[in-house]
């Protein structure tokens, strides 16, 4: 089996230098102190004697959000850079004019994040086994949502690569990938939220389509639906209930259908982007000059 | 091995290549020629397929590169005039990442990696860093790297630039082994003489279209239809010069300390005329010989002569 030239390439010159051991240092760190944080503040519970499941629960969502919350940031990290610096650098060219396609660049490019993302999630289990000792969760739920931390990064990765093909600065890219996710995380429940007011609806029962997008319902809905029952309400619009579509699909499947379709669009116009020989001006005057 | 027909491209409403054909024989090394922004980077850069032509056809050994980029990948081999290289990778593994991309197996990959790290003096910096390496030596090695998968067409953009003049001696040595090996080689340069010495053919391009283009001598004889020949004397020149401008071929002289420049319309028979004539009337002729256009004079004079219309 041949592995793509880019990914394995990359994998060599990230996993060099101390940076990939000080981001993995840093990562647990974060993980660490959270579950620190959760069983000191568990602990303080006098009343509490016996080994207690909800103390599981609660430290297993802990660790969960601050995951989150970190994959949110470094996964754009990982591939803001991965075109644009190629182009800083002066190295493109030197990749497109051999018989590599633009696609299998990108991809390459993806999945080498996408190790390093892996990597971190993987490292981080001895933290999340903590929970295990208390009982209460199972291999199964934490299997599901590391699925979908896996699902979310490719996405966060995607939007990377796609504002690194498009903007000649990695800062440009940087700048938008946030500010994407950004408008995915807040800016959807925002609209939502305008939406609803302006047609005075403020009961709104269930999911509003546009908050699909957002990542945030992903994940809480995950976490809804390993320990919640019955409905659950944040604000109209954000409501996990049995009506509508989510009697027959959980809403964070439908998050992750809307991630993997975004990052598959956002992959294939990136490798558009990038070939050279389909610039848009160009194109249309060399397919006028076949046509004649 | 390469021919181009018809090749235009437009940047906005400036065109850097116009109407270009140009055809280079297998085994050729091409010498392409020009002012900077005259469209040689953009010419090389559509045949490597890293950019898309407004029109014409670009065939190399017979694919369409415009058509089929990817299979003719396979036959080029491209050196950037600028580029740039991976922090952290090695020489070595800089050789074996872009002879992976060929599918070329491990084994073979470091092979090839040995023999080219050899071709290009660098085999005792195979274990460096390819930041380390010094601009000469990083030139090498992107000249290597464009070897990995042993192309028939190598288009070299301006590989000497910003050398010192021993790393040129030694990037020219370089193109003299690959010549051997039988490779077509197109190289860009605006450093005459060395293109003069080392290829077979040249193209002069300008504005985007090629002015002239042929064998070396070939082109020096056609720029210059009209001969310029230097007559050194031991003494007596002002009667050396009498006979001379007397010379019914002879347009014009120009004397110096002990020798007249003489501009001679004439052919092989008229100088061996001329020279007799000199030896009958009893001047003492030390040299009488054909000066040599160079190719900064032809280049000059082709593009000059271009501006003026």
């Amino acid at each position: 089996m041949n592995i793509n030239p880019v990914l394995q390439k990359e994998l060599k010159i990230r996993m060099r230098g101390w940076r990939a051991a000080a981001t993995i240092g840093v990562y647990l760190g974060f993980l660490t102190l959270t579950a620190y944080f959760i069983t000191v503040v568990a602990r303080q519970d006098f009343y509490r004697t016996a080994i207690d499941p909800e103390f599981s629960i609660g430290s297993y969502i802990g660790l969960a959000v601050m995951q989150f919350v970190l994959i949110s940031f470094i996964a754009p990290a990982l591939t803001t850079g991965a075109i644009s610096g190629e182009r800083e650098k002066q190295t493109l060219d030197l990749l497109l004019c051999t018989r590599m396609t633009p696609l299998s660049i990108i991809i390459g490019k993806l999945f080498a994040s996408m190790s390093q993302i892996i990597l971190l999630i993987i490292a981080s289990l001895p933290v999340f086994s903590i929970v295990f000792l208390f009982g209460g969760i199972s291999i199964k739920e934490v299997l599901q949502l590391f699925g979908f931390f896996i699902i979310i990064s490719i996405t966060f990765g995607s939007i990377g690569i796609f504002f690194s093909s498009y903007f000649k600065k990695t800062t440009a890219a940087n700048v938008l990938s946030y500010g994407t996710i950004a408008f995915l995380y807040f800016g959807t429940i925002f609209i939502t939220v305008i939406i609803l007011m302006a047609i005075g609806d403020s009961n709104y029962n269930g999911i509003f389509p546009l908050l699909y997008a957002n990542p945030i319902l992903g994940f809480s809905s995950i976490l809804w639906e390993q320990f919640g029952s019955g409905s659950m309400g944040f604000f109209p619009g954000f409501n996990f209930t049995q009506t509508g579509l989510n009697k027959f699909v959980s809403p964070w499947i439908v998050n992750l259908i809307f991630n993997i379709a975004l990052s598959m669009l956002l992959l294939f116009l990136s490798s558009r982007k990038i070939n050279p020989l389909l610039e848009k001006h160009n194109g249309r005057k060399r397919k006028r000059h076949n046509a004649k | 091995m390469l021919k181009i027909k018809n090749l235009t491209k437009k940047y906005g409403k400036f065109t850097a290549v116009d109407d270009l054909a140009l055809n280079v024989p297998d085994g050729e090394i091409f010498g392409f020629v020009g002012p900077n922004g005259a469209g040689k980077t953009t010419t090389m850069k559509i045949i490597c397929g890293l950019m898309a032509a407004n029109s014409g056809e670009v065939y190399v050994d017979d694919i369409d590169a415009i058509k089929k980029a990817r299979e003719a990948k396979e036959i080029i081999g491209y050196m950037p005039d600028f580029f740039g290289v991976y922090d952290d990778l090695k020489v070595n593994e800089y050789l074996d990442f872009y002879a992976s991309i060929y599918n070329i197996k491990p084994k073979e990959r470091k092979r090839i990696t040995d023999d080219l790290l050899e071709l290009v003096d660098l085999t005792d910096k195979r274990e460096v860093y390819v930041d380390s390496l010094s601009r000469g030596m990083k030139q090498r090695l992107c000249l290597a790297r464009s070897l990995v998968h042993n192309p028939r067409l190598l288009v070299l953009d301006e590989p000497a630039s910003g050398m010192d003049p021993r790393a040129r001696v030694e990037m020219k040595e370089i193109l003299r082994s690959l010549k051997g090996l039988g490779k077509t080689i197109i190289i860009s340069s605006h450093i005459l003489s060395e293109l003069s010495e080392l290829c077979t053919s040249i193209g002069i391009i300008d504005r985007g279209k090629l002015v002239i283009e042929g064998k070396v001598s070939d082109i020096m004889q056609q720029v210059y239809s009209k001969k310029l020949i230097k007559v050194r004397v031991k003494d007596r020149i002002e009667d050396a010069l009498r006979v001379m401008q007397e010379f019914p071929t002879v347009i014009s002289t120009n004397t110096g300390e002990n020798y007249i420049e003489v501009g001679f319309d004439g052919g092989d028979e008229d100088m061996t005329l001329l020279l007799r004539e000199l030896i009958n009337k009893d001047i003492p002729v030390i040299t009488f010989s054909q000066m040599d256009g160079n190719l900064e004079d032809v280049f000059m004079k082709v593009t000059n002569g271009d501006e003026e219309h």
